[in-house]
């Protein structure tokens, strides 16, 4: 019944967008714009330029969301080891943490090209700049995770002899499970922005390249970047259901609790 | 001093009370049984914590736990006694005086998991059925399977939620989870168990019926040493063969009183006029303990 309600909901919600979507480019177009077609076109149009080609688009998303993935992969993996380091001792932590978000205050898109000069493949910086907005997202996710566990849980540990790597498996993992999945929820879109802005930057293949081919060429071929706009909103969308269909799988317990305490 | 001085020690403090204990003959009391060894002997134990400000949680704390009895501290919040549960359970070191543990060092016998312990909240583990709560201790010190089935379910059946095994520590009650925390500090058949008043955060009513309960449950595992902390008089007298009244921070002892009503403690001990006199005694020594630190 509920899952009904919320197929309800979505529907209402894509009626409603585009409707509105389809009275503006009416309106831009009944102004009198000349290339209202390019600056707001309708929905139709989009679809039918995907599907005139088909094959630009498909290796376009392909490109960007495959790297994306990938990059999403390498970036949890190095947060996950940082944030297991990390916890491991207070000094490490105090050491590396300050570092880990100061990672953050580098404005990303300068990173491109100065990696592309160090990395010289395309395909190096994409990856390199996925991994590097999912890693920041996970490192701190983790680590808050890890350090949820409560002092007494701790004891208990102790109380039993448990070492370091028991600890970590039979306590720490665990019980940051919902951590990380609220960080890799957050962190899956934001690794494929990172590999369009490599795109955008770089220009050679991608669903960025798409977005800034339509710019170069004219209006156009402006429906192309509505598209390339689209799928990566779609994308994004796409990547954040399944890590939240994941953790279903996962800690199933997890949302029964949650939906017991609503 | 060594294990057997230890255990050599005389269990009862000072002779005016030795010499009442020779006036009850009830059966299966601490003074029936003199010559018991000695389990945990604290001994003039200080405990400074330092910091911005130090704090001394602990002033020259002594007292003995018997072999195989029910020892409870009671005493103000604050006045220490979790400090002392987490010295003895070798958790953190005194700063002063000593702890022997069955002739040993906290810390050794914390490594030797001669320890099972109970805290107020049931620090169950959110994602482990039941059944691998109990199982937790089990599985750290790497029991063969076929064993650990064994153990998960008898205690299941001893803290009666058999029914609920496969349960998740959310689904049940909070009498509930603090008997699956009894099962999981039972299970690996430590000689000690700690509780840090286990009862605490539960309704009267629950409360009640638990204390109950735990007799049972440490009647049918015999040689287990307990070490009960409350703040509740009625429930230390009930479980208790000791109560350690301590007064308020820092913590010291302000007398030991031998419980020697009859085991078990059926209603009728519960109503006798002896427990209501304890009861009185307690209360009005916690009441001078307050009253001398203003």
């Amino acid at each position: 019944m509920s899952g009904v309600g919320a197929a309800l909901k979505v529907a209402v919600v894509i009626a409603v967008v585009l409707g509105v979507w389809y009275l503006g480019a009416f309106l831009l177009e009944a102004s009198g714009d000349r290339i209202a077609y390019a600056k707001l076109p309708y929905p139709h149009a989009i679809l039918e330029k995907v599907l005139a080609n088909p094959g630009t688009v498909l290796e376009a998303t392909w490109e960007t969301a495959s790297r994306a993935v990938l990059g999403f992969f390498i970036g949890l993996f190095v947060g996950g080891l940082f944030a297991t380091l990390m916890v491991q001792a207070r000094a490490l932590e105090v050491a590396f943490l300050p570092y880990v978000l100061a990672s953050q205050m580098v404005p990303i898109i300068a990173l491109v090209p100065i990696m592309r000069a160090i990395l010289r493949e395309p395909e190096l910086v994409r990856l390199y700049l996925a991994s590097y907005v999912t890693f920041f997202i996970i490192t701190v996710a983790v680590l808050r995770g890890l350090k949820s566990v409560d002092r007494n849980a701790l004891e208990l540990m102790a109380s039993l002899n448990a070492g370091r790597a028991t600890v970590l498996r039979a306590l720490r993992f665990p019980a940051a499970v919902p951590y990380i999945f609220s960080g890799m929820r957050i962190a899956a879109p934001l690794s494929l922005i990172g590999a369009i802005l490599v795109d955008l930057v770089s220009g050679q293949g991608g669903l960025g390249y798409l977005m800034v081919a339509a710019v170069v060429v004219g209006p156009s071929q402006a429906t192309l970047l509505w598209a390339a706009l689209l799928i990566a909103f779609g994308l994004g969308i796409l990547f954040a259901r399944i890590v939240v269909w994941v953790e279903r799988r996962v800690s199933p317990w997890q949302f029964a609790m949650r939906e017991q305490a609503a | 001093m060594t294990a057997d001085k230890v255990e050599d020690r005389a269990l009862i403090l000072d002779p005016e009370e030795a010499a009442a204990a020779q006036h009850h003959h009830h059966h299966e009391t601490l003074a029936d049984r003199p010559g018991l060894p000695i389990a945990i002997a604290v001994e003039g134990v200080d405990k400074v914590f330092t910091g911005k400000r130090s704090v001394k949680a602990l002033e020259s704390v002594s007292f003995d736990i018997p072999v195989g009895t029910f020892v409870s501290l009671i005493g103000p919040s604050g006045c220490g006694k979790s400090t002392l549960l987490r010295l003895v359970a070798g958790l953190s070191a005194v700063t002063g005086g000593r702890i022997v543990v069955n002739g040993i060092d906290p810390a050794e016998a914390r490594r030797r998991r001669q320890f099972g312990i109970v805290f107020q909240s049931p620090v169950l583990f959110d994602w482990r059925t039941v059944a691998a709560n109990i199982a937790l201790p089990l599985q750290i010190t790497g029991r063969p399977r076929a064993e650990i089935d064994r153990r998960v379910s008898e205690l299941a059946d001893l803290v009666g939620l058999r029914d609920f095994i496969g349960h998740h520590p959310y689904e049940l009650s909070g009498g509930m989870q603090q008997r699956v925390a009894i099962a999981r500090a039972l299970s690996f058949g430590p000689p000690f168990l700690l509780m840090d008043e286990p009862f605490g955060a539960l309704d009267m009513i629950t409360r009640d019926r638990m204390a109950s309960e735990l007799l049972r449950i440490w009647s049918s595992t015999p040689g287990t040493t307990v070490m009960f902390i409350t703040h509740s008089i009625p429930e230390a007298i009930l479980l208790s063969d000791r109560v350690v009244v301590m007064s308020p921070r820092p913590g010291r002892v302000l007398r030991i009183v031998d419980i020697d009503l009859p085991r078990p403690r059926t209603e009728e001990v519960r109503e006798s006029r002896a427990f209501y006199e304890l009861d009185t005694e307690l209360r009005r020594l916690l009441l001078e303990g307050e009253a001398g630190t203003r």
